[in-house]
């Protein structure tokens, strides 16, 4: 009977521990009347930090703790940056759990991500009832901000995200196509996880209405070789749309391409524009961004950061953090001067936010919401073309 | 045609890549009766190796020695990394459990294999690596090699199906030529007999892994050549290899070849004539047949139990 | 050990185990109050501790009123279901499973199916939940079948292919024949929270986790516990294990093995598909990738932690492992779990004695001359951010360097291993000495790459857990009986 003794000391222990854990309050400011505007203030990131997405997170937290180190004494605040983990391999869920971490943190006002659109599904509803605002910088799944008949909305009012949807990337791409390369048969291939789903859909979509010819496959995400694939591409093909989160997976398809002596022209959205590894010559990039390098009023801010991350490239996916964290800063500061100096509730800055405007965006131009959906306004997307040198030219 | 035999030359690469990783599995099953579910992940951690070596050596598009010896000493080192790291995770891991019982090692095996994948990650994160053997000598590897009809296979893929193909050759000699390839045999046989026979079990164990992780290493940098590698393709890649293993008759070397050229044939042609999206379930469908109807696999002998 | 052992020797009972004989001889000889309160502890029946059991996990939400604290318990309890089924399966049937949390995905995915917008369909849960825990028990059944004559090994490989299986066709389920069945990549989305007698139970109020949900999943766990329990006494549980300790004898006394192990399998699965419900009712969307290989390892650790073969014991196993990850995922609480758990284990090695107090002072020793040395030469290398601890010791005792070269992480890291592996070859006396530096080397570790992801560290902590277990104490915790698989 040892045994059941143990086993009761050891639930004291473990409950003991897990109440400890989680019933700590964090922020010590945090009263039943409300949150001063002095305290330091709380903003998770959730993003993937590890997994195959690992290095859109690992990219993102870079500049979002630039951001978080340069910014909040501009805003007159203190700001702590914690950093949630959702490797896309595990799916959404971890998002569900850390969504009740972080509403449960009294210090939380506002939220950056989650960065992936599965995690936005898991977990926005779960914000959205406990008042939290959150941006995201990357998750551009059309339905989380607009919603039609077909394809119910599946964000909530609490949901911005700072670039534009897939709903102007995927038709921009392919009035792309339409237009300028004069596509009539169309491969569109996608890595059957949400992102690269949701862009392949709307794609189709504007191609077939359009009366092009699009044959559609689907890569499991297990997939790493695509002779299988470049072998379904028919030899008159005109281009083969390829979005996916891995660019090192739009580069193999790319070479096995040239290997199998296919003149089809290599597609990628947002999620394979990274110069380092995507260089087949030729193909083409869509991104929300123009070059960030090229905008005169960024070059201290890209400065500034690689100063703080030497070795590492520029790439399009942290500097929407950056902006994101610009946003919410100045959403909390308006919440604040209206607030008196104390939030009474998170759900203010949820009233502000639409309020938010940003001079020189770090993606360039002037930044706002727009009144429809919470999405940016006039927001477009940019096409690359790669140069046989590996750079990438600004085409349209 | 032509897609046919594109299929063919895919299946053929593929299928010589599941064929080296079932070789370990076959080696390993045969001497200890262990299902080594870190295996697979052995074979990631080669790959990883050979991306190391490779940048030592200057990379792809600079490299400091000529093509054919930089691809040898990556390879060489991804083998004897592999080897090295194998013998550790017997001494280790499996050679404390040998007269545990038979679940026992096996929980240990899941357990090498998560934390190779996950230490793996930690210490090189989860991009994918690519090796980019486009840029060696400006895609000479791509642009070049045999001409079928209007299909091209490439120098690259001529490179891994052969390499691998000797490498089982080898093997092959190795196995059936020389003295401790005997004691192999005659341990898989029957291990305690072997034993009284004055053969070093241990050293056989040893020799074994040696062989069979190596072989993965090799399979690692084969396979890394042409697309990139992650720290999670451990798992597929064990699965697939033992799946192999088993259609071909687990302990048998031949069967591991023929195992992995089926699995090779059987999604390739799945992928280019039924669906991208439905290899999996028709190699499935392929092992519970065999569960079925031939449990000692292809070229295995009918285990017959001793009372 | 055998010094204690002997003292004089009555030889064994005729017909009785040498050990089991010296075991009751020495039970026998404890006395003073310990021993009469483990002879009285020994009167109280099973029920009696679930009870005990249940009224001290019910009290969990009166410590706290965070909605992340009753998460991590909820999830808690369903690991322990979890952890109850696969107990069925490994511990009574011997059998290795490696497809088990695809039955609780397909419990989800079935639940998602029956209780949500996507068809139409809102069965009542007590219409519903029965219905998914007999395809849960049928499915078992059939993947059984072709495993039903092979050997652990075989199974395992089946099992483990189903697994893949499973997520092939959840993930492209969205394009069945032209029919989108599971919603693919994307999952399934607003499912129904728990419902009967036109009620719903709410899942969240204000964002908040509701208590209520986990008192369903306690009253779950009671219903699965006192079942599993029941089979366990009946006849089939006798002939698991009998099965189990010897497949042939067993087949030999005219035992159904096949079905015996079929049985095992779909008990298995059935409790699997019943936990499935709660999660997918709970968070109200389900996706493929929630049910794979990860998971797979987490409930495998919880029921070999535990002892397999034992319900108490699996069910501890899930009460340390679940929060442990809990703990491990914020870096501040990793630390903490790290330097405890290196004292536990110091402590179990040397007991009270001085080679203990030895190693501790020549540690705590060692660690701040490497501090004070690697500051003298270099301030960098000891600027690194810490957040202290013990009162501000730790800061001067483990060094964090400002910035790391990338060749760092790659050397300690692998050096601990190789270090810690190779002093488990050397005599006792050089294990002593090198264990100074390897514990500090493990600091600087934990410290300096395993909390900067804190991700990947968590799953490299349950793979040694499960590797370490195998070796020095297979049948975990709680678990006595000898685990063969058939």
């Amino acid at each position: 009977m040892k045994k059941a003794i143990a086993l009761v000391f050891a639930l004291v222990v473990a409950i003991g521990a897990t109440a400890a854990a989680g019933a700590k309050p964090t922020a010590k400011a945090a009263t039943a009347a409300g949150i001063n505007c002095k305290s330091t203030l709380t903003i998770p990131f959730v993003t993937p930090v590890t997994g195959g997405a690992g290095f859109i997170g690992t990219e993102q937290v870079t500049w979002a703790k630039y951001a978080v180190k340069t910014l909040p004494s501009q805003f007159g605040l203190k700001i702590k940056l914690v950093v949630g983990d959702t490797p896309v391999e595990q799916g959404p869920a971890p998002a569900q759990a850390l969504a009740q971490k972080y509403v449960a943190d009294k210090s939380v006002v506002a939220l950056l991500g989650p960065s992936t659109s599965g995690a936005v599904v898991a977990s926005t509803k779960t914000y959205f009832q406990a008042g939290i605002v959150h941006l995201s910088p990357s998750a551009t799944h059309t339905d989380l901000t607009i919603g039609t008949p077909g394809d119910p909305l599946l964000g909530t009012p609490a949901f911005f995200r700072d670039v534009p949807g897939d709903y102007i990337q995927g038709p921009a791409d392919a009035r792309f196509m339409i237009d300028k390369l004069h596509a009539k048969k169309v491969v569109i291939i996608d890595f059957q996880e949400p992102y690269s789903v949701g862009l392949a859909d709307v794609a189709q979509k504007t191609l077939t209405a359009a009366g092009v010819s699009v044959t559609r496959l689907s890569a499991p995400n297990t997939t790493t070789d695509y002779s299988a694939y470049v072998t379904k591409v028919p030899s008159d093909a005109d281009v083969v749309f390829f979005p996916t989160q891995k660019p090192p997976d739009i580069q193999t398809f790319g070479q096995q391409l040239i290997e199998q002596g296919k003149k089809a022209k290599l597609f990628g959205g947002d999620g394979s524009n990274d110069p380092s590894v995507f260089k087949i010559p030729g193909s083409y990039v869509s991104n929300f961004a123009p070059d960030i390098g090229g905008i005169p009023a960024d070059a201290a801010i890209v400065a500034g950061w690689k100063k703080d991350n030497p070795g590492k490239t520029l790439g399009s996916f942290g500097p929407p953090a950056y902006g994101a964290v610009q946003i919410l800063l100045r959403a909390i500061q308006l919440t604040c001067i209206a607030d008196h100096g104390v939030i009474k509730d998170r759900r203010d800055v949820l009233k502000h936010m639409k309020q938010v405007r940003v001079k020189n965006f770090i993606l360039g131009g002037a930044f706002r919401f727009s009144t429809k959906t919470n999405d940016p306004l006039n927001a477009k997307f940019y096409i690359f073309q790669i140069q046989s040198n590996g750079s990438y030219k600004l085409v349209g | 045609m032509d897609t046919f035999i594109q299929l063919t030359v895919d299946a053929l690469t593929l299928g010589s890549i599941y064929a080296l990783i079932a070789l370990g599995y076959t080696l390993v099953y045969g001497v200890l009766k262990l299902l080594n579910f870190a295996h697979g992940d052995v074979f990631m951690v080669g790959s990883f190796i050979g991306f190391g070596v490779l940048q030592l050596l200057g990379g792809t598009s600079n490299p400091s020695v000529p093509i054919w010896l930089l691809l040898v000493l990556v390879t060489l080192a991804a083998m004897a990394g592999c080897a090295v790291l194998g013998v550790v995770i017997e001494r280790f891991a499996y050679r404390p459990l040998r007269d545990a019982p038979r679940i026992a090692p096996l929980i240990s095996a899941l357990g090498v294999s998560f934390f190779l994948a996950n230490s793996m990650q930690l210490l090189f994160g989860a991009e994918p690596r690519n090796y980019d053997t486009f840029s060696l000598s400006n895609g000479a590897l791509y642009l070049k090699g045999l001409d079928i009809g209007n299909v091209r296979v490439s120098l690259l893929r001529i490179i891994t199906i052969s390499s691998a193909f000797v490498l089982m050759i080898v093997l092959w000699f190795l196995v059936n030529r020389t003295r401790t390839g005997k004691a192999m045999r005659a341990t898989s046989f029957d291990r305690e007999a072997a034993a009284m026979m004055g053969i070093d079990i241990d050293r056989v164990i040893v020799f074994t892994f040696v062989l069979g992780s190596a072989l993965a290493g090799a399979a690692g940098v084969l396979f890394a050549l042409r697309v990139p590698t992650t720290v999670s393709i451990g798992f597929i890649a064990g699965l697939k290899g033992f799946t192999a293993a088993v259609i071909g008759g687990i302990g048998s070397i031949q069967g591991a070849m023929a195992g992995g050229l089926i699995l090779g044939f059987a999604e390739s042609y799945t992928q280019g004539y039924i669906s991208t999206k439905w290899s999996d379930l028709v190699v499935f469908s392929i092992l519970i047949a065999f569960m079925i109807f031939r449990p000692q696999g292809l070229l295995g002998r009918a285990e017959i139990r001793k009372v | 050990m055998s010094e204690q052992l002997a003292q004089p020797e009555h030889g064994p009972a005729i017909g009785q185990d040498e050990w089991v004989a010296r075991h009751g001889q020495r039970r026998s000889l404890r006395g003073g109050p310990l021993g009469t309160l483990e002879t009285r502890l020994l009167r109280v029946p099973w029920w009696a501790w679930l009870v005990l059991f249940l009224a001290a996990m019910s009290l969990l939400p009166l410590f706290s009123s965070s909605g992340y604290v009753r998460r991590v318990g909820f999830d808690t309890v369903l690991y322990m279901l979890l952890a109850l089924g696969l107990n069925v399966v490994v511990g009574w049937g011997g059998l290795l499973d490696l497809g088990f949390v695809a039955f609780y995905g397909i419990g989800a995915y079935a639940y998602a199916m029956l209780d949500s917008d996507k068809f139409g369909i809102h069965l009542p849960s007590l219409v519903s939940v029965p219905l998914i825990v007999a395809l849960g028990a049928v499915v078992g059944l059939l993947l059984g079948l072709p495993s039903r004559r092979l050997s652990g090994d075989y199974l395992a490989i089946v099992t483990l292919f189903f697994l893949q299986l499973f997520q092939t066709l959840t993930t492209n389920g969205d394009n069945a024949f032209g029919h989108d069945l599971t919603g693919g990549p994307n999952g399934l989305l607003n499912i129904d929270p728990l419902h009967a007698f036109g009620h719903d139970l709410i899942v969240q109020h204000r964002g908040v986790f509701a208590v209520s949900y986990y008192y369903v999943a306690l009253v779950f766990f009671a219903l699965v516990f006192v079942a599993l329990r029941l089979v366990n006494h009946s006849r089939t549980g006798r002939a698991w294990r009998s099965l189990r300790e010897d497949p042939l004898a067993a087949e030999a006394m005219g035992m159904p093995v096949n079905w015996l192990k079929l049985m095992a399998f779909s008990f298995g699965a059935a409790t699997a598909a019943f936990t499935g419900t709660l999660f997918a009712a709970l968070n109200g969307s389900v996706f493929p990738l929630t049910f794979y290989f990860v998971l797979l390892i987490i409930v495998y650790t919880m029921v070999i932690l535990g002892g397999s073969g034992s319900m108490p014991g699996v069910v501890l196993g899930a009460l340390i492992v679940s929060p442990l990850l809990e703990l491990l995922r914020d870096p501040g609480k990793s630390r903490v779990v790290f330097y405890l758990a290196v004292l536990g284990g110091v402590v179990v090695a040397f007991r009270f004695s001085r080679k203990l107090g030895l190693v501790a002072a020549a540690t705590a020793a060692f660690g701040f001359v490497a501090h004070a040395v690697a500051g003298a030469v270099d301030d960098r290398w000891v600027a690194g951010e810490h957040a202290g601890g013990a009162g501000g010791a730790l800061a001067h005792w483990v060094i964090v360097p400002s910035h790391l070269a990338g060749w760092v992480p790659v050397v300690s890291y692998v050096g601990l291993i190789a270090v810690g592996l190779f002093l488990t070859l050397v005599p006792q006396r050089i294990r002593l000495v090198l264990l100074v530096p390897t514990l500090y080397l493990a600091a600087f570790v934990w410290e300096n790459v395993m909390l900067v992801y804190p991700e990947p560290a968590r799953y490299i902590v349950l793979g040694v857990i499960l590797i370490a277990l195998m070796i020095l104490r297979p049948n975990g915790l709680l678990g006595e009986k000898r685990v063969e698989i058939i």
